[in-house]
């Protein structure tokens, strides 16, 4: 099989799907990518399913270098990426021939960057999903974070239709997960009613919606950390119970931890309020010190905002298929004119 | 029995919650619902998440909506209160209480008040019900233990405890799949290999009973060496329909 090789690993990349979700009843952390609409996105870009394994990368991406022709697509914070050392945009398809080199580079905007391939990356799943769960070593590429030296199988693909369409503007962009944001202080958070919000005080009801809290360094794919003022109900100590993407859990000294990708399955801590899943990829491209202020919203304005995402996405879809027999047509033009040179 | 709430958490799931206790009746009913929601491929449903008294519904708001998963979750939940429970079964894990494999054996014999011998034969002497897995991929949480053997978690937890170690927490009792910190009173150790991240599924899952047997050193090692070469059968009883 052809393959991707790996130059430099980055900081921490690793192979990544949406999730294994069905065996958290044995006890494994889903795993998955942390912002899952930059995954979403990237996959569409080279029409791929949108579960299809991604690479993801913190903070530093790896440089790379295809062993076939394919197709890729970088989202998620913005990196400094370069091909052949020609810097390459990011959010859009691009074309890739046969030992290609890709430095994608140090971020510098965001935290978590996609690199989706067409086909996807072709590591054998493990129970269900290639995602990779670091902690206990299993899924993606040998349970492990990519490393110099590694070969990832990935497939040929010579023809991606309307090509030279698929691209999104700073527009869509602005609407589905505005990279700007991130630049904004403090940074919004929707959140909703947890669990066990009627177990805390009114006071510490307002103390979570009205101060500005700060993310601490501590943040990894388990959870981020955040610090405020602490809040002050003490609770005796509950039954553990499963956990959600997004859970705000109040630590023993009144700090809140949001629960992400590699959460432990169960949890005894009471979890206070929900981040939205519309925003849980704003959260987690956040870099220490940002600051963060909740807004307490409903349930019905929580899924609205999902619909909302889905449904940009469902757009741009039938955008692109509409769009393949528009000028310039792109690769697929170029592989006809081959077949007619080959067979005159 | 029939008190349960749906209580929906974020905006993709639904826990399914009994009453706040331990209590192996509701747990085990618990586990045969779940059995039952997985088996009935409700649309948007991805995943459940048994714990004590609690499963979680997970679910694609895209495919779904609330409304309609909750009346679906009624319509089985009441069904499933009054029916018969599926029939269980034991496993049996052998568990090497000596030295060096037991530390706070000693700890718990004093807290008892009783001899090291006596906590060995109260803990192998009940089976215990897996109420869920958690915390780490094959960690059962299991309950309940004497009484008088139930002491309580250590103020700080070790930073390492090797995997197959067997422990008390209060009432819960369990075995550490993987080497990881813990602050459980570690009685004894299991010579089987609980995780194996070549084949991660656990060979036990929630709703399963464990019955640990008391073995030598000697017997320890020659299991060990057997699991280790895939030969080593755990005994399973199960229970008549």
């Amino acid at each position: 099989m052809p393959n991707l090789s790996v130059v430099q690993p980055g900081l921490q990349t690793t192979v990544q799907d949406l999730g294994r979700i069905t065996h958290q009843i044995d006890g494994f952390p889903t795993s998955g990518s942390m912002d899952q609409a930059a995954h979403r996105l990237a996959n569409l870009l080279v029409d791929n399913p949108g579960k299809t394994a991604v690479l993801e990368f913190a903070l530093v991406g790896p440089t790379l270098v295809f062993r076939t022709e394919t197709f890729i697509a970088l989202t998620g914070g913005q990196f400094s990426p370069s091909l052949n050392g020609k810097p390459i945009p990011q959010n859009q398809a691009i074309r890739i021939q046969k030992n290609d080199r890709l430095t994608i580079g140090a971020v510098e905007t965001g935290r978590y960057g996609y690199l989706a391939i067409k086909g996807g990356i072709q590591v054998p799943p493990v129970m269900g999903s290639r995602s990779t769960t670091l902690r206990i070593g299993i899924g993606g590429f040998h349970g492990r974070a990519l490393a110099a030296g590694d070969q990832l199988p990935i497939t040929t693909q010579n023809v991606l239709s309307a090509y030279a369409h698929r691209q999104v503007s700073q527009q869509f962009l602005k609407h589905f997960c505005d990279p700007l944001l991130m630049l904004q202080s403090p940074l919004t958070i929707r959140i909703l009613k947890g669990p066990q919000w009627h177990l805390f005080s009114t006071q510490d009801h307002q103390r979570l919606q009205h101060q500005q809290y700060r993310l601490t360094a501590d943040v990894d794919r388990m959870g981020y950390r955040l610090a405020g003022k602490p809040l002050v109900t003490q609770l005796k100590s509950l039954l553990s119970e499963a956990t959600v993407f997004g859970g705000i859990q109040l630590t023993t000294d009144g700090q809140p931890i949001v629960l992400l990708a590699d959460r432990q399955t169960t949890g005894g801590y009471p979890v206070i309020a929900t981040v939205l899943t519309a925003d849980i990829g704003k959260l987690v491209q956040c870099q220490p010190h940002q600051l963060i202020q909740f807004q307490l919203t409903d349930l019905q304005t929580a899924q609205a905002e999902l619909h909302r995402q889905t449904e940009l996405l469902q757009r741009l879809k039938v955008s692109f298929i509409d769009q393949r027999y528009q000028n310039p047509i792109g690769i697929n033009r170029a592989a006809a004119q081959r077949i007619r040179r080959l067979f005159p | 029995m029939k008190r349960y709430q749906l209580v929906p958490v974020g905006d993709q799931a639904i826990s399914i919650e009994f009453p706040n206790e331990i209590n192996p009746q509701v747990n085990l009913r618990l586990q045969a619902l779940a059995r039952i929601i997985i088996q009935s491929k409700l649309a948007g449903v991805q995943a459940v998440i048994p714990a004590y008294h609690t499963l979680m519904v997970t679910y694609d708001a895209m495919t779904t909506t609330l409304a309609s998963l909750e009346h679906q979750l009624k319509q089985l939940i009441d069904d499933q209160l009054t029916a018969p429970l599926p029939p269980r079964r034991t496993l049996f894990i052998p568990v090497c209480y000596e030295e060096p494999y037991g530390p706070d054996l000693a700890d718990v014999a004093d807290y008892a008040g009783i001899s090291a011998a006596d906590v060995i034969k109260k803990h192998t002497e009940k089976s215990y019900l897996i109420y869920f897995l958690g915390f780490l991929p094959g960690f059962a949480y299991m309950a309940s233990v004497d009484k008088q053997i139930a002491m309580p978690r250590l103020s700080k937890p070790r930073v390492k405890i090797p995997a197959g170690s067997v422990g008390i927490a209060g009432i819960q009792t369990g075995f550490y799949p993987v080497t990881s910190p813990g602050g459980w009173r570690l009685i004894g150790k299991t010579p089987l290999t609980l995780y194996r991240p070549d084949a991660p599924e656990p060979f036990y899952h929630a709703g399963d009973e464990i019955k640990f047997e008391a073995i030598d050193k000697p017997t320890f090692k020659a299991i060990k060496q057997a699991d280790q070469l895939g030969h080593y059968q755990v005994k399973v009883v199960s229970e008549n329909a």
